[in-house]
């Protein structure tokens, strides 16, 4: 008894000693090393690097590329995807959307999930079923169209390839294909003959569900640079005529933007571009145009059918036998940034094109909160807090709309993380009383981690919002309360 | 029950010991040492020179000998002490070169003296513009005294430069260079030559950066010293891409710091030293930058960190910006050499040179007998050229550096001097994988010094393991861990596969082809030639 008793405390002791002397020696160090400013000093080869000197290593886009599987059904696509998965701590039922960025947000960080097409009675649908989104528009006139129905069929391009090169379509004289009913029309140009005075596509419209199909699947016949843009872009032709922006996969969706990027340095991301539409849809603003992903084969897709000599000459085959190509531009478009697919496939997304601007001219109107793009230069409205006063001056944010619109704006890209606006685009044929089209979102969706609160300054100034954007954005709206107030 | 209980408290007992032997302890012990500051990881290297400057060659070099007094045995070490020390305590680290006459040095102490003299006034000079031109202009110009030291430890390695290597084996001035390039104040900083000589121009289209492009700086010590500063931009972990050609892959400065230790456990002494330093970008960078230039490279980030770039490849958007955290950027420091006006050296192309182009082939990637063709050739037909080329491509081998062009010779050793292993930033890229191509002079001419053969030999075996020598070597680097495990056993596995290469080349010509003798075996008075002797 005495002996168990003894030998009990003897292994008590052996334990005690034993852990006290790990806390005086390993871990006492180690609590007091955390102190100090994020300094640590690996002690064997085998412990981690020292990591907090060097956050600065340039983002590594080669890294392997995780090619999703894209289902032909281009609604079923990364962010619309997310939307069903309901989340098991939350009451189901009609959620707002603001929230529904957050858990959208996440799942574009990670590639890959399997996913479940939206079934009847999903989150989105009953969304849409929400009266908020049941709103209607005034009655259109024929001032309010883009284009007149019956004129406009003289405006379908002719069957030429040339219209890639040039980007401008000539009105010639059109060779009937066919019967010319609007039903007959290609997608894309329904999708341009439904653009009016209050928004890019109407609410439930089954012409961009089948534009986004036509862009993730039809037939690229050629390929083009896209000049004058600082990030390398393809002009995309396809078998019917219609034409898509695309941007190639720069970035993993796992990587961040690295904080020592100013915002005009940063990639775009093809995914962003592809989230931003789904977005604005949510939102119901509908001002983006259409956007799907699509998986491209570098080789029979772009290298064998562009003309482009210059798009040509930058093909190669790396050391790891994959197919690379990195084109001409201002930014990022070198050897270092090649694009290079496994061995030759590549993600990237397809921007439905926006009607030529021959036939309805487009103006561009440059941001009152545009920042600097100068690394140590500062905005206008960055010092002076009354900036917004001088704005609901000046036309056109004197009257009308549009002061309402850019705060619409303001909160999409807040949400997104874009701080790139620094121009928007309106249609010249609506006057100064039209809707703000959110061109290029390749910029958002950089950092999970980081809310840009300068984004959202011009709310801040103005505190002016839409009733109808209020009630969508309620939470976020809270937020901004708290922020103006501090 | 009792004996379970006698078992029970064997094995607590038995574990206590060993966690307390093999954890605890040796954290104690490197717990004594007191550390100079918070963030400084290295011992307190308080190096005594050696008072007594006997004539007799130190049996134990000096190198791993002082550092180790000073650092504490650590666990992968046996019993019998440091792998590192014993290896260079093995007779074949104690060959004895020969006497050198004044020819076989590269500089002769008057003419250093008068150079070093000629640059302390001309600073003087420099210094009085400057003030003038910051007080007009209001910057804040940190103004630093710089002190004329005729025992510049960087005078007494370039002073030590010879026809057989850049510094011997057991130079205590080495050491003192790599402890002063680690600690020494910074009085100035300045674009590199080769980036100054391309007077700011910028062809974004070249797909080869020539090397003026990197991000490199040239740092100035209080005691005129010079290093070359290149700074992290890569993590440890990180492997080159593998859609990466060579000549579009990072500079690492983990690679720099490994090669010069690669290159003295080697025994070769062609790299000039190097150490890791963690350097203040805005206090040591920035605010004694003279050039209007460098300083326009400088920016705060939207994280509030002080980045610099290099002009060239920011403009052409390949490459951002280093910067510090906030000011903090680790880098390699390596010693410049003698300068050109004083000891001109002359880069020659490398015969087995690669083509630089994505899709190009060299001669050598095709013909398997290329290496008859070099053999004919002046300066390869003769001497010991050959051979320094085989033990350079084994060298990189072994760091995986694909980049080597050009290689470098200094003129007053004509074509028997040694070959200078400059710039293996480009080293230690991928750990994964061996690039055999880099071994084709010697697979291909199918010759080795007996000297590097026995090393090689040696380093495999399991005493002198090289990884386990380079681990050890690399632990007085300020920036341990310099090199991830993987980079480590790399190491040994790139070694076995020279062994292999040598062996088939034996198996096929013989020991006579294959080995050629370059040294003579120690003896007690060494007047005999060494190296390089077969030529005469």
């Amino acid at each position: 008894m005495i002996l168990l008793r003894k030998f009990r405390v003897l292994i008590l002791m052996v334990f005690l000693v034993a852990c006290s002397m790990h806390i005086m020696i390993d871990l006492l160090p180690k609590l007091e090393r955390q102190g100090t400013a994020g300094c640590s000093c690996a002690h064997t080869p085998s412990e981690e690097p020292v990591r907090s000197w060097a956050k600065q290593s340039w983002p590594n886009k080669h890294t392997l590329r995780i090619l999703q599987d894209f289902s032909s059904e281009p609604s079923s696509n990364a962010s619309s995807r997310s939307l069903d998965r309901i989340p098991a701590d939350r009451a189901p039922g009609p959620q707002l959307p603001g929230q529904r960025v957050d858990r959208k947000r996440a799942f574009i960080q990670e590639a890959g999930v399997a996913h479940r097409r939206p079934a009847k009675g999903s989150r989105l649908s009953a969304l849409f079923e929400h009266p908020f989104y049941r709103r209607s528009l005034p009655p259109l006139t024929d001032e309010d169209t883009l284009f007149n129905v019956n004129t406009d069929i003289r405006f379908d391009p002719k069957a030429a390839e040339d219209q890639a090169w040039t980007g401008e379509g000539t009105d010639d004289e059109f060779s009937p294909t066919g019967e010319l009913t609007p039903e007959s029309y290609p997608n894309w140009l329904r999708f341009h003959i439904g653009i009016n005075r209050y928004e890019l596509y109407s609410r439930h419209n089954p012409v961009i569900d089948a534009l986004l199909k036509d862009l993730a699947t039809q037939k690229i016949t050629s390929v083009a640079m896209k000049s004058g843009g600082t990030q390398l872009k393809l002009i995309m032709t396809f078998q019917n005529y219609g034409q898509a922006l695309f941007k190639p996969m720069k970035q993993t969706r796992q990587q961040e933007t690295p904080p020592d990027f100013f915002y005009f340095s940063d990639f775009e991301r093809h995914n962003a571009e592809i989230a931003a539409f789904h977005l604005d849809k949510i939102l119901d603003f509908r001002r983006v145009p259409p956007v799907a992903g699509r998986l491209v084969n570098m080789t029979k897709e772009i290298r064998d059918v562009t003309r482009d000599k210059k798009l040509w000459r930058t093909f190669f085959i790396s050391p790891a036998n994959n197919v690379c190509f990195y084109g001409e531009c201002s930014y990022y478009c070198s050897t270092e940034h090649a694009l290079c697919g496994k061995p030759d496939q590549i993600e990237g997304s397809l921007a439905a094109f926006l009607p030529d601007l021959a036939l309805a001219k487009r103006k561009t109107w440059r941001n009152p909160w545009r920042r600097s793009y100068h690394k140590r230069k500062k905005a206008e409205w960055e010092v002076d807090p009354d900036y917004c006063e001088e704005v609901k001056q000046t036309p056109p944010y004197d009257s009308g709309t549009r002061l309402l619109d850019v705060m619409d704006m303001t909160i999409f890209d807040f949400l997104m993380g874009n701080m790139d606006r620094h121009h928007y685009e309106t249609f010249e044929k609506f006057g100064n009383e039209t809707f703000i089209i959110h061109l290029d979102n390749g910029r958002g969706f950089g950092k999970h981690s980081h809310d840009e609160m300068s984004i959202l300054v011009p709310l801040v100034q103005c505190c002016r919002v839409f009733s109808t954007t209020d009630v969508r954005t309620a939470p976020i709206d809270s937020d901004i309360q708290t922020e103006a107030a501090a | 029950m009792r004996r379970d209980r006698f078992l029970l408290a064997a094995a607590l007992a038995a574990l206590f010991s060993a966690d307390f032997y093999f954890i605890l302890l040796p954290k104690l012990q490197r717990r004594g040492h007191p550390e100079r500051d918070i963030c400084s990881c290295s011992p307190n290297s308080n190096l005594s020179l050696p008072t007594l400057e006997t004539l007799a060659t130190p049996q134990l070099s000096n190198w791993s000998h002082a550092p180790l007094l000073v650092y504490p045995s650590t666990p992968e070490l046996d019993e019998r002490g440091s792998k590192m020390q014993r290896l260079f305590s093995h007779p074949l680290y104690n060959i004895q070169t020969p006497e050198l006459n004044p020819e076989e040095r590269l500089l002769q102490v008057e003419q250093l003296i008068e150079y070093y003299k000629r640059k302390v006034s001309h600073w003087e000079r420099r210094k009085k513009l400057h003030e003038e031109a910051a007080s007009l202009a209001n910057i804040s110009f940190m103004e630093q005294k710089m002190t004329y030291d005729p025992d510049a430890s960087w005078l007494k390695f370039h002073l030590g430069i010879n026809r057989y290597a850049l510094y011997s084996r057991d130079d205590p001035a080495i050491l003192q260079l790599l402890s002063d390039m680690k600690n020494m104040t910074i009085v100035s900083a300045d674009y590199t030559q080769d980036e100054k000589a391309l007077k700011g121009a910028c062809d974004c289209t070249q797909v080869v950066k020539p090397s003026g492009h990197h991000l490199k700086l040239a740092l100035k010590m209080l005691n005129f010293g010079k290093a070359m500063f290149k700074p992290m931009r890569q993590q440890r972990d990180e492997e080159t891409p593998e859609d990466f050609f060579y000549f579009v892959d990072f500079q690492r400065h983990n690679a720099e710091i490994a090669a010069f230790h690669l290159d003295r456990i080697l025994d070769f002494r062609r790299v000039p030293p190097v150490a890791g330093r963690r350097v203040n970008v805005t206090g040591e960078v920035l605010q004694v930058a003279h050039s209007e230039d460098l300083r326009a490279v400088f920016f705060t980030s939207p994280a509030n960190n002080t980045c610099f770039f290099s002009k060239c490849l920011y403009v052409c958007k390949t490459e951002y910006a280093v910067c510090g955290s906030p000011d903090l950027l680790e880098g390699s420091l390596s010693a410049y050499l003698p300068g050109l006006t004083v000891a001109p050296r002359i880069s020659i192309p490398n015969p087995w040179k690669r083509s630089y182009t994505f899709s190009g082939r060299e001669q050598w990637e095709l013909n398997p007998f290329y290496c008859d063709s070099v053999k004919q050739a002046y300066p390869y037909n003769s001497g010991n050229r050959l051979l320094n080329i085989i033990d350079m491509s084994i060298f990189d081998f072994l760091i995986g550096n694909m980049d080597r062009h050009h290689y470098e010779i200094f003129t007053k050793f004509g074509d028997e001097g040694l070959l200078l292993h400059l710039d293996n930033a480009r080293g230690f890229g991928k750990h994964s994988h061996d690039e055999m191509s880099i071994l084709a002079p010697l697979s291909q001419c199918c010759m080795i010094k007996q000297s590097t053969l026995l090393r090689l030999q040696l380093l495999a075996r399991s005493e002198f393991r090289l990884s386990d020598v380079m681990r050890e070597s690399l632990e007085l680097d300020v920036l341990r861990p310099v090199l991830t495990e993987p980079h480590f056993l790399a190491l040994d596995r790139r070694l076995q596969k020279v062994l292999r290469v040598v062996q088939r080349c034996i198996r096929r010509l013989g020991q006579n082809e294959v080995i050629t003798k370059d040294f003579i075996k120690p003896t007690v008075t060494p007047q005999t030639a060494t190296e390089g002797k077969k030529s005469r």
